[in-house]
């Protein structure tokens, strides 16, 4: 480094390494953006063998860990729905909740906190257009999303939701468990600034129940799916159309501080 | 500063709306007025959650107005192969897009291009601009 060569004080160093850098060529290789990842199976071409079987942990249970990029969002395209599983008939809501729907719609959600760069909440969260990473934990499973930055924690260390929450947050609380191969993961807890728990724009309850079953088909593939249970909003719980996700392979999550939005200024509705 | 000529062209041709865009584009851009920008670009200004391109527009009788072009995010737009540094301020840029609704000097960009034909790139939004981060070709 410069500072061995040099006998700078103490202030001037830093500075003096920071205008070398700035000088430095950059490396060809983008920072972050496409870092090969370590440890994955691969084709003879080198490119990541998405169809190779679903890793283990070492209890047994399929390893969920990875990026992960929504099908609809990849150049790819999202893989049919799997059998059974076509696109499910909409919900009923209770009359408040279908005028505040119709409302909403009527002006494109305009005034949604999300687009004042709040969180999406859980699921919206799952089903926009950037990827998220699950990391294993001890006692949870970690889930980062890239807009937003956002995060939760899924805890596996066998507590059961609180009946209460004092504090309700914008991500909820979440627990997962097993049930065979699927990790079953119950949110509650979300607060009334989420507005939607979908980009079509279904409201919800301090009552409401998430359920996310993940299921991961095989190392390049994992659905997600969601039941909606919230009796004060819909007259019985719903299934949402499967969520297939596609992993991603190097690169990295990257930062997304929503720190100017000029949008809301411009919005109109219909 | 000099402005190269450009040409400002405001369609009302019909166009498909999409099915149910994300609302940041529905409640703010019409996407049944498309919108095509020739002009000089000021200013790359790289923020979340859309970058926006900054742009001045000659029109036919020589006025300058301004323009902002709301882009995707700059993460992707990186992953769709852009850099911060891929325009620069003096470029003559061609963007194509749909108009604000409230009649503002403001477009959801779908795509934008170089005058001279050199490079092409997703624009990458949110809205109805096609898969977001997909390189154009």
């Amino acid at each position: 480094m410069c500072v061995d060569k040099v006998r700078f004080n103490s202030l001037l160093a830093p500075a003096f390494c920071l205008a070398f850098c700035c000088l430095t060529p950059a490396p060809a290789r983008a920072q972050w953006l496409d870092y090969p990842t370590r440890g994955i199976p691969r084709n003879p071409d080198g490119k990541a063998n998405l169809s190779a079987p679903a890793p283990k942990l070492p209890d047994g249970k399929p390893d969920l860990s990875g990026l992960w990029l929504g099908d609809q969002w990849s150049p790819a395209g999202r893989r049919p729905n799997p059998p059974g599983n076509a696109r499910p008939s909409p919900p009923e809501m209770f009359p408040w909740a279908q005028k505040v729907f119709e409302e909403r719609r009527a002006s494109q959600i305009k005034d949604d906190p999300e687009a004042r760069c709040m969180p999406q909440g859980v699921p919206k969260a799952s089903t926009l257009p950037y990827p998220f990473e699950l990391i294993n934990a001890s006692g949870k499973l970690v889930m980062l999303y890239e807009m937003y930055s956002l995060r939760r924690e899924i805890f596996t260390d066998g507590r059961e939701l609180p009946k209460e929450f004092i504090s309700p947050s914008w991500m909820g609380y979440s627990v997962g468990k097993w049930e065979g191969d699927e990790f079953v993961v119950t949110t509650a807890g979300i607060n009334d600034q989420v507005w939607n728990v979908d980009l079509a724009g279904h409201p919800h309850s301090d009552v409401l129940r998430v359920t996310e079953r993940f299921r991961r088909v095989d190392f390049g593939h994992m659905d997600i799916q969601v039941t909606i249970d919230d009796p004060k909003t819909y007259t019985k719980p719903w299934i949402m159309p499967v969520m297939r996700y596609t992993f991603l392979p190097d690169t990295d999550l990257l930062e997304f501080v929503c720190e100017k939005n000029i949008d809301p200024q411009h919005m109109v509705g219909k | 500063m000099r402005l190269p000529l450009a040409g400002l062209l405001l369609f009302s041709a019909f166009a498909t709306a999409p099915a149910f865009a994300h609302h940041s584009f529905a409640a703010e851009f019409d996407a049944k007025k498309p919108v095509e920008l020739k002009g000089t670009l000021v200013e790359l200004e790289w923020v979340n959650p859309h970058a926006w391109i900054h742009m001045e527009v000659k029109d036919e009788s020589g006025k300058v107005t301004r323009w902002d072009c709301e882009l995707g995010s700059p993460n992707l737009l990186m992953r769709s192969g852009w850099r911060r540094d891929s325009l620069k301020k003096g470029d003559v840029i061609i963007v194509n897009g749909s108009a604000a609704k409230d009649g503002s000097n403001l477009a959801n960009a779908k795509t934008v291009k170089l005058a001279d034909g050199t490079r092409v790139f997703n624009a990458g939004s949110s809205g109805d601009a096609g898969t977001p981060g997909a390189p154009v070709q």
